[in-house]
């Protein structure tokens, strides 16, 4: 059977919940300092890391991978065109193997047509790039909060007034230097605040990911 | 009424001309406004541009002053409605050529390019006809009816308030902050959720938190060269967080795609593990078997 997500999803993640406790116990945290938190031999992997520029790998087995970005304009089968923002074109191959982040770990099926994107991965000789990651619609952005209501926030991003969708079970907070939680009562209006999330083209909101909040920024003007 | 609207214009221009007037004749962010007004591109240069928002100052502090001075002279009125033809004319080259830049209109620092600026602009050429055709001096005016007259005034001066450049930061946070102070913060309950998992199922740690936990830990270090796909799906499943990502094993004609498969317990986050034990499996993409070996 291939373990990519393909069959019956309860079938399958009941296989790889198995296949991952029978797996040998590491205890503790990585040697901090002698590289990138998080990183694979080709950089970080976070959602964070779409910004970032791939790292060339140091193992020569290793192959040095590339990036591509921009937006959507067509889709046929499991290659995307794109367009880049410097007038460049890729093509771009999603595989079982691609991750495909849209304001979550998600699938192909949910890349539209028009939807931007930053994709890593290695280009191959018929001139496509075999993604190993893509980020869709991913925007990282400064903002101030202007108003608080139960499934939204309001932001303010230069000139700009944005509508930040709440996720149930995905939006999080982060408070100063501690990490992620879902508890986001402590979000106060006139807090800036590092976005990430996923833009929605069809009507410029973004779904919200992350709201970090640096320790007591801003929090009365 | 049209006669006390059109007696009283001339105090309410002058309410609206003087402030602009002196705040870019004398405000010490004109210089390092300018360059960024649609006006720098109309001149071609920021210096230029402002010289002549501070000379553009200067005729609104007279007009302000002459508006105040003699009322029933048609001259200041005829300047104002001069002066808001000339704005809607610059707003309409200005949206056209440099939509994105600041109108410069009035002593803010930044007023970007709306439909309040076109509505100001409109009502200052309204205002100065109506001055023109002022019949007596707005003291008159405001003496012979000492109710309806302020009341005039406050109204306009409230309506002109509201199309301000940046109305958000003066009325609209300060009323949502209110609002947030009587009703409560609409997000507590995530608050509560947070601090107290409701049921073995609902966990209070976001994946970010896990994944941001994993980043840091040996065992993601232990088999990172593994890995090349971001995360590819997780899901919860007694107790345990269980995050797949895809990876290559082994190098040349013998690389596999494998899949890496980590077990970390859902409740635990970088706040409340020092030490985190995190369970690590690569199994065989196509065959589903464990890749044993060293990685």
């Amino acid at each position: 059977m291939s373990v990519y997500r393909t069959g019956d999803p309860l079938d399958r993640r009941h296989f790889l919940t198995a296949a991952a406790l029978r797996g040998a116990t590491v205890i503790g945290t990585g040697a901090l300092g002698t590289g990138v938190i998080g990183a694979t031999a080709l950089g970080a992997v976070d959602a964070d890391a779409a910004f970032a520029a791939p790292i060339r790998p140091l193992d020569p087995a290793v192959a040095e991978s590339a990036f591509a970005e921009g937006r959507i304009t067509a889709i046929n089968d499991d290659v995307l065109e794109v367009a880049g923002s410097y007038g460049d074109h890729s093509r771009i191959r999603v595989t079982g193997a691609t991750s495909v982040w849209k304001a979550r770990a998600t699938t192909a099926a949910d890349i539209e047509t028009g939807d931007g994107l930053y994709a890593r991965g290695l280009p191959l000789p018929d001139g496509t790039l075999a993604a190993d990651a893509v980020w869709v619609n991913i925007v990282n952005l400064h903002a101030t909060i202007r108003g608080i209501e139960k499934t939204r926030l309001h932001l303010a991003h230069g000139h700009h007034e944005i509508v930040g969708n709440l996720m149930a079970e995905t939006t999080n907070a982060a408070y100063g230097t501690a990490s992620p939680t879902a508890d986001l009562s402590r979000l106060a209006i006139g807090q800036s605040a590092q976005v990430l999330g996923a833009w929605r083209p069809s009507d410029g909101s973004v779904d919200l990911v992350r709201v970090a909040v640096p320790p007591g920024a801003g929090r009365r003007r | 009424m049209s006669a006390l609207i059109r007696d009283l214009a001339p105090l309410v221009l002058a309410g609206v001309l003087g402030p602009a007037g002196a705040g870019k004749l004398f405000g010490r962010g004109t210089a390092r406004q300018a360059p960024r007004t649609a006006l720098a591109r109309l001149l071609r240069d920021g210096g230029r541009a402002a010289r002549a928002l501070r000379a553009l100052g200067a005729v609104e502090l007279l007009l302000a002053a002459a508006l105040l001075a003699a009322p029933v002279t048609p001259l200041p009125g005829a300047g104002a409605a001069l002066l808001g033809a000339g704005f809607l004319g610059y707003l309409g080259y200005a949206r056209t050529a440099a939509p994105g830049s600041s109108c410069g209109c009035t002593a803010r620092p930044d007023a970007p390019l709306t439909w309040r600026a076109f509505v100001r602009a409109a009502a200052v050429l309204a205002g100065g006809i109506a001055a023109a055709l002022a019949q007596q001096p707005w003291w008159t005016a405001v003496a012979r009816r000492p109710a309806a007259g302020p009341c005039l005034v406050l109204g306009v001066a409230v309506a002109l308030t509201a199309l301000s450049a940046d109305p958000e930061r003066h009325w609209r946070m300060p009323l949502r902050r209110l609002r947030l102070r009587i009703t409560g913060h609409p997000l507590a309950a995530t608050g509560a959720r947070a601090s107290v998992p409701v049921a073995a199922t609902v966990t209070a740690v976001p994946v970010a938190a896990t994944v941001e936990l994993l980043e840091r830990s040996r065992a993601w270090q232990s088999v990172s060269r593994v890995v090349r796909s971001a995360l590819l799906d997780h899901w919860d499943d007694g107790g345990w967080r269980i995050l797949q990502f895809a990876g290559v094993y082994g190098g040349g004609p013998a690389a596999r795609p494998v899949l890496v498969l980590f077990a970390v317990d859902a409740a635990a986050s970088l706040d409340t593990v020092r030490e985190p034990a995190v369970r690590v499996s690569v199994i065989d993409a196509d065959s589903g078997t464990p890749v044993l070996a060293t990685v």
